[in-house]
């Protein structure tokens, strides 16, 4: 949903701050004011209106719940400006990180390919099917045809520690 | 030296160019690659899902590595060398989070070493190779191309962390492509990111992302552009039809590794580096190198 409609009965929840607050490990999401550097480098910015800035602000002022079940979290490019340029280390893109993690916690409807990644390295290991590809002469190549090595699936223990890493919920 | 190698997902599923030129270039210059016993995720899309699983799979890279007896770990995707080195921080600086790792490495007999040492092509080949004996490893210099480079978001940011160059203004990448003969451009969107991550939620605009820097890079009137990173690579090369499709621009851009203009300047034959996979119009940049 978008952060508009969310925004327009909510309430602020300074219990799910405080729990975000420890989510981020003392970053100093406090310390932002608002100096918007963060958006005015933002990749997501043009074309999705993401505005790091204003993620900044309504975490701080509680509205934590908002944020994890709208579609704005999604828009990050993760291209890290943000966190690079902040002068407050308020880290923008640590809290997005959170949020989507909050999302998922929650059960809020989350892009499918992140959930699609996750039962793919249960699998396989690897996060993407192996492809083929076309050559320029149009032929169709695998990494045996490439000359390049078969990829080795972890082993079975993987499955079950990989499981329990994922049942681990943040402070 | 010899080192460990993780390649990655995107590296072992698609990108196999990368991977292909990264294989004939390294022994070259007196770099042995030594596989990993297995090919696991980084942990870069769970990172999205479950912070602490992305942390348990990146440390898990790192108890791989060491298994093999190494101390350096070669990592040529900027995306994995940025969610391990994340991982690496926080686990050797939270006790907490550090043993919960442990114990679940510990059931499958793994153990994290925190010093492994992490590589990527860029710092490998400038720092520790150094550019003189690339200098002198060349055989057929590159002399009259004019390229772009575009170095990636994640291997030079944040700068906290500890990332292979400068954040704002990384000159290591045009240095290795001036060092093999050519010309190298600065241009106000060097900077700008590919894409890549927002293929998952929105791709129309992860592809007119990576269209508007290709239409800039084009309009430089440069022969090519230069990455080293398999999402880059991915957005500017594999997708670049697709990207023109929805941005409705008219682009035609030569796209290639850096790994694989190496391995041009020495000598490499052309299908040994994966040139016949590239879906960008090398042949045009081909062509202008001299016999």
């Amino acid at each position: 949903m978008s952060l508009t409609d969310l925004m327009s009965r909510a309430k602020p929840n300074p219990v799910s701050q405080k729990n975000m607050l420890a989510r981020l490990r003392g970053r100093g999401l406090l310390n932002c004011f608002l100096c918007i550097k963060c958006t005015s480098g933002c990749t997501a910015l043009k074309l999705l209106e993401l505005k790091p800035h204003e993620i900044e602000k309504l975490v701080n002022f509680g509205f934590v719940d908002e944020l994890a079940s709208s579609d704005i979290i999604w828009t990050c490019a993760t291209c890290l400006k943000c966190i690079q340029r902040c002068p407050q280390k308020a880290s923008p893109y640590h809290v997005i990180i959170a949020l989507r993690n909050l999302a998922v916690e929650k059960e809020v409807r989350v892009p499918e390919p992140y959930m699609k990644a996750v039962s793919l390295i249960l699998e396989s290991g690897l996060a993407e099917p192996i492809q083929k590809v076309t050559s320029k002469k149009m032929e169709v190549c695998d990494r045996e045809s490439l000359g390049l090595r078969k990829t080795n699936p972890p082993k079975e223990s993987f499955q079950a520690a990989f499981m329990k890493a994922l049942e681990e919920k943040q402070p | 030296m010899k080192l460990a190698v993780f390649w990655g997902c995107r590296i072992l599923t698609s990108q196999y160019a990368y991977e292909m030129s990264v294989r004939e270039v390294l022994p070259r210059l007196n770099m042995e690659l030594v596989d990993l016993q297995e090919n696991p995720c980084c942990g870069d899309p769970v990172k999205s899902v479950n912070d602490f699983a992305a942390n348990y799979l990146a440390a898990r890279i790192l108890a791989l590595a060491s298994s093999t007896g190494l101390k350096n770990l070669l990592v040529p995707c900027n995306r994995c060398h940025f969610v391990i080195s994340e991982a690496k921080r926080l686990i050797d600086n939270d006790e907490a989070v550090r043993s919960k790792v442990e114990v679940l490495l510990r059931e499958e007999g793994l153990r994290y070493d925190p010093t492994v040492r992490m590589w990527h092509v860029i710092d490998l080949l400038h720092d520790h190779v150094g550019l003189d004996i690339i200098r002198k490893a060349i055989v057929k210099p590159l002399k009259g191309l004019r390229l772009a480079s575009h170095v990636g978001c994640q291997i030079v940011r944040y700068t906290d962390l500890g990332r292979v160059d400068d954040a704002e203004n990384p000159k290591k990448l045009d240095e290795l492509i001036n060092v093999v003969g050519a010309e190298t451009v600065d241009y106000p969107e060097k900077l700008d990111c590919c894409g890549a991550a927002l293929i998952y939620s929105h791709l129309d605009s992860a592809l007119s992302l990576s269209a508007s820097k290709l239409k800039a890079v084009q309009s430089l009137g440069v022969d090519g552009l230069v990455v080293s990173c398999p999402d880059c690579g991915m957005m500017f090369d594999s997708k670049q039809t697709e990207a023109v499709t929805t941005a409705g621009a008219k682009i035609s851009l030569p796209v290639v590794y850096y790994t694989q203009l190496l391995g041009l300047a020495l000598d490499i034959e052309q299908n040994r580096l994966g040139l016949q996979l590239n879906q960008s119009p090398v042949d045009t940049l081909l062509a202008k190198i001299p016999v």
